[in-house]
């Protein structure tokens, strides 16, 4: 387990990275609608196995950065993600205590408080939001969720040893 | 498993403060923040200046498409042989055409000055390279791969070969964002090229139609009709392809045309685009007096001349 051990920011910061890239890379139509979350989840993998060192403050300004590269209202996915996290550490007990498969049917809710504050928000901004295909990322990020908490885990154990 | 003690979240300003206080807190900022952002520009040199900082990460993510274009031409020396024929005929299709432009011009220059009219601006062009379509399906955003540092302005009209694209809405000093024309959230004010009618053309949120929801049950429209840009409202130049009528119904007990159109411009293919505008544009400061109604005028001459120096 990698929660009681200090992983080095760098080594954070890089998967961050990785997880932006993923969130970026340009998708044609139909395939752009069903990508994960890669960033986001990354942020809450991070705010649940590094409690010390990610919290809600490191998760809002992680989601600025999402603002700055969609061109988004400023600090609308930085909301988004700081209420994620909030919920995240309010849960993470419970989330320490399962697998990863199980851990991401409870981390469901986690991501459709991200997509609906992101709805709001956009509903408020004057964005068509009336499209079903909005919610298909929640399912798909929690979808994948096992994979990416599994390679991320494993990455962590690697450094910390 | 042992549960974290009284220390169990991060540091802040060298304090443990609690989430609770913390979540309170950041949504506050944001709301202000997000009011801000909407009300004023004043955030715009904060979005600059991070868009800068994450600038490799944009471009990190750009590559595996970019290698894969790339090795694709390198592996394809067929297509690329036979692209390299098919442009040379263009080429020579086009200077054709051309060489006709230049007579026009002048016979069009002549006829404007004998009616005393506007005299017609130079358009200038830059070419500008599309670095990403918005990650967001929902949303007709291109980013483009120039920015403030190259002229590039908010309202700048977006061509390509076959029609106008879009305008720029916002701009870093490296890049800049545009809407495409498409988009739900967009309207652009057309012309039918046949009659002259005015009317505008609004995105759907897809990439293949433009909705004309103001035309009169008795408008004089048919499928097949292209719509150009009329230039009213001073956003895009004027005469520029924008679409394709595709479809007319008329709606029983409605008083309006359910008129469907398709842009001209390849919105979702290609990697090149061209910025257009006027030299009188936002940009630079418009001259004092001529280009008015008069440009034949001695004294306005005198002035663009000196403006000029």
């Amino acid at each position: 387990m990698i929660i009681h051990n200090h992983v080095s920011g760098l080594l954070i910061g890089s998967t961050l990275a990785v997880g932006l890239m993923l969130s970026l890379l340009p998708l044609a139509h139909p395939w752009a609608m069903l990508r994960p979350e890669f960033y986001p989840a990354t942020v809450l993998f991070w705010v649940l196995m590094q409690p010390l060192r990610v919290g809600v403050g490191v998760a809002w300004c992680s989601g600025i950065v999402i603002d700055v590269l969609y061109s988004t209202p400023f600090a609308e996915h930085g909301l988004a993600l700081a209420v994620a996290a909030y919920v995240v550490i309010k849960l993470r007990e419970l989330l320490w205590t399962f697998p990863v498969w199980q851990q991401a049917l409870l981390l469901t809710p986690v991501f459709i408080a991200y997509e609906f504050v992101l709805f709001w928000i956009d509903g408020v901004a004057g964005v068509d939001v009336n499209q079903w295909g909005r919610w298909l990322p929640i399912a798909t990020t929690v979808l994948i969720w096992p994979l990416l908490a599994s390679i991320l885990e494993r990455i962590g154990e690697l450094e910390v040893g | 498993m042992r549960g974290f003690d009284d220390d169990d979240k991060p540091l802040l300003l060298g304090r443990r403060v609690s989430p609770g206080i913390k979540i309170v807190v950041v949504i506050a900022v944001s709301i202000a923040l997000m009011m801000l952002d909407n009300a004023h520009d004043s955030l715009s040199p904060i979005r600059g200046t991070l868009a800068v900082a994450l600038q490799p990460v944009q471009i990190a993510a750009e590559m595996p498409g970019d290698v894969v274009d790339y090795l694709g031409q390198y592996f394809d020396r067929g297509e690329l042989i036979s692209d390299n024929d098919a442009l040379s005929q263009q080429v020579m299709l086009l200077k054709a055409r051309l060489q006709k432009l230049a007579a026009l011009e002048a016979e069009n220059e002549r006829i404007r000055a004998l009616l005393a009219s506007a005299k017609a601006l130079d358009q200038n062009v830059l070419i500008a390279r599309i670095l990403s379509v918005t990650p967001d399906p929902y949303q007709h955003y291109i980013k483009l791969n120039k920015g403030s540092a190259d002229g590039v302005f908010v309202g700048q009209a977006l061509i390509d070969a076959n029609g106008i694209m879009g305008q720029v809405t916002d701009v870093t000093p490296l890049d800049a964002r545009a809407i495409l024309i498409t988009d739900s959230n967009h309207g652009i004010p057309v012309e039918i090229n046949r009659t002259g009618l005015q009317t505008i053309a609004q995105g759907t949120g897809k990439s293949d139609a433009l909705r004309l929801p103001f035309l009169a049950n008795n408008a004089d429209i048919e499928a097949d009709d292209l719509l150009v840009s009329s230039g009213l409202g001073e956003r895009y130049p004027a005469g520029y392809p924008v679409a394709r009528v595709a479809h007319v119904a008329h709606q029983p007990g409605e008083e309006f045309l359910d008129v469907v159109a398709e842009p001209t411009a390849h919105l979702n293919q290609g990697r090149e685009v061209l910025l257009v505008w006027t030299s009188d544009s936002a940009s630079e400061p418009p001259p004092q007096d001529g280009l008015t109604t008069d440009g034949a005028k001695p004294s306005s001459m005198e002035a663009d001349a000196a403006g000029a120096q």
